[in-house]
């Protein structure tokens, strides 16, 4: 790629992740909608927010979860993509596929099978009091969030861990080992030091998704009124009776400014990221490093974490979606019914609401991956100015919580002439998915992106190709199997996704995850836990095509 | 299976071409003009909805508007009604044109479109059979009248403890705080529009509302933005009393889950309407009165009563249970409700609530 087609990507990518951002920025510096006809600028809604007690509370409730589920999230993600990468635990390529699962499925419908499953008269809570006499534990305390937060949040890590475990060559591990080290302090001592920069990326990752986190604390602490930002957030939109966008806008702006240092941070400490290339020009293979003894325990350790944060939650939600009623008092056999899949059929759009939703993933995932590579390649190598500033740029859009971040991107569709034709469609939808989720998927490519070393690309060159035929001829293929795998994560995450597209639901672009929102508002439940069964399921498909594909991959 | 759908899917627009038929005969008692809104009805072809009664909930209804009137087709689109709000005046700014006909369970937001000139006026020939409270202007129309009830868990609640008045459960409440710690709950007035409504409606009836809210304060009430998360935990036994919840849920629910109890409290039962009005720059606005007129009609309110949604008209016979008609208090349709959105009178009610409910 030659430099101005680097600079061109990278102004387009600025255009369309700053647009809406920039509309967000001038909405919260007015005393009323943008569009509005008397609107004046004001600061008024920053005096609002800075006045009001519940904000600090919030904010504050925000820092403490953040940094409590990161501490949580860091070691144990950190320890299963050891366990199941670099040693010969048994089942572990089936295992993987399950540990990503809390990541594809929405939060609300997560933390209601936390709730289903382990609130006062939860399933399992029941059969806990019948033995203990007492629940010992609290689900709707802020404890409560910040482990299921954590635990939750565990996969993010696991992901970028894993990765970056992969292209470690094991000669290092080998030689700790020979000496007489044991597996875990093999793993603290050599292994995971060695991936510093990812588990930095994903800690940073995670510490951010804090403040952006709305199902969990939405479900588990709202009842008992304990905010957070995004929760807070919420609140703004009827506090004064009608919504105050200048009032989200401030939130937003104030996550924003969270966010700038962080990255600034991510980028310090991974200024020595390019001393862990390990694709290089000479063949290597990794040999599994043998637990011994500790393997029945590894394998204990990662069947509880299963049991509690996917098993448990994600069965008593499929369950729920078969009964009646449950609870206190209620037998379970009596209640069975196939009632509430029987009710999807009265749902007109449902049907659409499925295809939309499998069209998005699966076509639009694989533009979304092909426009994350094409911004990646744009930068890859690339010691400039302008591609720093994409390091900064592609966080600030999850900044946004998903449902501000689809009504901004529904007023540039509305209010931009060229794009209007495009509002009612599934393009909008596509663009709003494709910003929201940029800095999960600029990294799964720039993943596999950072392990080719550059004598390969150098080696293109010399033989006189062009930067673009390095690009299509070397680059690209090299990184086809992590394309595709990014690709399959996409899709599972765009299956999932719900916030976002609620503003820009119409007749024709129904998605599952916004019919999910708006059924769960109207008090349809028994339809939200049939058709989240459904969404599972189709999960479910993703990942297990995401396990035969890594399969195929391994031994390919 | 996919070649099956693709055919179905293929065989849809023929469906709709074929049942076209003869221009469809007047409702009984419709002036003779009224043929020439359906004329125009037909030649605009489609009437786009906003609302935020679920679609399921609805589905058969416009099935049977659309066999009524062929050629005119549906398109409803459900979402929240601070969504439906959101979009539709930014629609509207932009000049893009939005839906034609809006229809919403918030009242207060449908009144402030209604007041700040989003609406036409639309003399429906069916106003004549609607009580008075539930027309303003001839632009904004309640079309349902649904009781707000105490809902209560019969399979755990002491049978004994159930109250028939707000004085009752205050009562209640106060005897019994620690049985009902963490038993109660209702809508967040500060995070919920049609809460706030509602708590402020029974305020301005009774003042004795905020006794009744200081014993709920006693027992650490859970407070909720969403029918269904209340519902949920109602019938899962997580709570034991859900004060405000909207009739014509609770009674759905009732059908699946008997042990689902409800109170029509007999001091005086609010009721509640969803609003619909034809926006000023609707590009349907023949197919829209058509649709309006149909949801008022003996029919349209008789295939809301099927699905619980207590009608406005009083002269459809229909078993939905609903409380004596000296016990209700309707929540009008009109400028009085816009006090409601007035920011110092709000700020001050939110503050009242804070400093009873959560002590701050």
């Amino acid at each position: 790629m030659n430099r101005s087609t680097r600079i061109g990507i990278v102004l387009a990518s600025a255009v369309g992740i700053l647009a809406p951002l920039l509309l967000v920025v001038w909405q919260s510096f007015l005393d009323g909608p943008f569009f509005a006809r008397n609107v004046h600028p004001s600061v008024g809604a920053y005096q609002f927010v800075f006045d009001d007690p519940d904000f600090y509370r919030a904010l504050g409730n925000s820092v403490l979860v953040a940094t409590g589920m990161s501490l949580i999230a860091l070691p144990v993600g950190a320890l299963l993509a050891f366990l199941l990468v670099r040693t010969d635990l048994p089942g572990r390529r089936w295992l993987e596929p399950l540990i990503l699962t809390p990541m594809f499925i929405s939060s609300i419908v997560l933390a209601f099978g936390f709730v289903v499953a382990f609130g006062p008269v939860g399933l399992l809570s029941l059969w806990v009091k019948s033995h203990l006499g007492v629940l010992p534990w609290d689900i709707y305390s802020r404890t409560s969030l910040i482990v299921i937060a954590g635990l939750t949040h565990a996969p993010h890590v696991f992901l970028y861990a894993a990765t970056a475990l992969r292209s470690l060559g094991s000669d290092v591990e080998e030689a700790a080992r020979s000496t007489g080290a044991g597996p875990l302090r093999v793993a603290l001592t050599v292994s995971l030091p060695m991936i510093r920069p990812a588990l930095l990326y994903a800690a940073v990752l995670v510490f951010f998704l804090g403040f952006e986190l709305f199902g969990l604390p939405l479900v588990l602490a709202d009842p008992k009124g304990e905010l957070v930002l995004a929760t807070y957030l919420y609140k703004l939109t009827n506090v004064l009776g009608i919504p105050s966008y200048q009032l989200m806008a401030v939130v937003v702006m104030v996550i924003v400014f969270i966010a700038v240092p962080l990255v600034w941070l991510q980028n310090k400490l991974l200024q020595g990221a390019n001393r862990y290339v390990s694709i290089k020009g000479k063949a290597q293979s990794s040999r599994p490093i043998s637990l011994g003894g500790w393997r029945w325990p590894a394998l204990a350790f990662i069947t509880l974490w299963l049991l509690g944060v996917v098993v448990a939650p994600v069965c008593a939600l499929v369950l729920r979606a078969f009964l009646s009623t449950w609870g206190e008092g209620v037998s379970i056999t009596g209640a069975l019914t196939l009632e509430h899949f029987q009710e999807l059929a009265n749902y007109p759009n449902l049907v659409r609401g499925i295809t939309n939703t499998l069209v998005l993933a699966a076509v639009g995932g694989a533009a979304s991956v092909a426009v994350y590579t094409l911004i990646n390649l744009a930068v890859h190598r690339w010691q400039s100015r302008w591609a720093r500033a994409i390091d900064y740029m592609v966080l600030l859009p999850r900044a946004m919580p998903g449902i501000v971040a689809g009504l901004a991107i529904f007023w540039v569709f509305l209010f931009f002439p060229p794009l209007q034709p495009f509002r009612q469609t599934l393009l909008a939808m596509w663009v709003a998915y494709t910003l929201v989720w940029m800095a999960y998927g600029m990294r799964l490519v720039s993943g596999s992106l950072l392990q080719i070393g550059p004598e390969l690309e150098e080696a293109g060159r010399v033989v006189g190709a062009t930067p673009a035929r390095v690009s299509r001829d070397v680059t690209l293929p090299l990184i086809r199997a992590g394309l595709v795998g990014s690709w399959l994560l996409v899709f599972i995450t765009f299956v999932r996704e719900y916030s976002t597209g609620v503003y820009l639901l119409g007749p024709g672009t129904e998605v599952i995850g916004s019919l999910l929102v708006s059924l769960w508002a109207a008090g349809a439940v028994d339809i939200v836990v049939a058709l989240s069964a459904i969404n599972i399921a189709m999960v479910g498909c993703g990942l297990l095509l995401v396990t035969l594909f890594g399969r195929k991959a391994h031994h390919g | 299976m996919k070649r099956l759908l693709m055919v179905l899917l293929a065989a849809l627009p023929l469906v709709g071409s074929a049942a076209e038929g003869p221009a469809p005969s007047l409702p009984d008692g419709y002036p003779r003009s009224y043929a020439r809104i359906i004329e125009e009805a037909r030649k605009e072809g489609t009437v786009s909805i906003y609302s935020a009664t679920d679609s399921s909930e609805v589905a058969p209804l416009i099935r049977e508007f659309e066999n009524t009137y062929p050629g005119v087709k549906v398109e409803y689109a459900d979402q929240n009604s601070t969504e439906i709000y959101s979009r539709f005046i930014a629609e509207v700014a932009a000049g893009q044109g939005s839906a034609d006909l809006v229809w919403s369970s918030a009242m207060d937001l449908q009144v402030k479109l209604i007041n700040d000139g989003y609406a036409q006026a639309y003399a429906s020939p069916e106003k004549p059979n609607l009580p008075d409270w539930a027309v303003w202007k001839n632009e904004g129309y309640g079309v349902t009248a649904e009781p707000l009830v105490i809902a209560y868990n019969k399979r755990l609640m002491p049978a004994e403890d159930v109250p028939h008045t707000r004085a009752e459960l205050e009562t209640l409440l106060r005897t019994k705080k620690d049985f009902y710690q963490g038993k109660v709950a209702s809508y967040d007035p500060e995070r919920s529009g049609v809460g706030f409504l509602y708590i402020s409606q029974d305020v301005e009836i009774s003042r004795d509302t905020w006794k009744l809210v200081e014993a709920m304060a006693g027992t650490s009430p859970r407070l909720y933005t969403s029918t269904g998360a209340m519902m949920e935990r109602l019938i899962s036994g997580e709570h034991l009393l859900v004060y405000n919840m909207i009739g014509s849920y609770a009674l759905r629910r009732q059908k699946k889950d008997p042990s689902l109890g409800i109170i029509f409290p007999s001091d005086f039962t609010l009721t509640m309407s969803r609003i619909a009005f034809i926006p000023a720059e609707a590009r349907h606005p023949n197919a829209a009165k058509l649709f309006l007129d149909f949801l008022l009609s003996k029919r349209g309110q008789a295939m809301l009563a099927e699905r619980d949604m207590e009608p406005v008209r009083t002269d459809i016979p229909n078993d939905v249970p609903s409380p004596p008609a000296e016990q209700i208090r309707a929540i009008r349709v009109g400028p009085k409700l816009l006090a409601n959105l007035d920011q110092l009178t709000r700020l001050r009610f939110l503050k009242q609530w804070k400093r009873i409910v959560r002590g701050r």
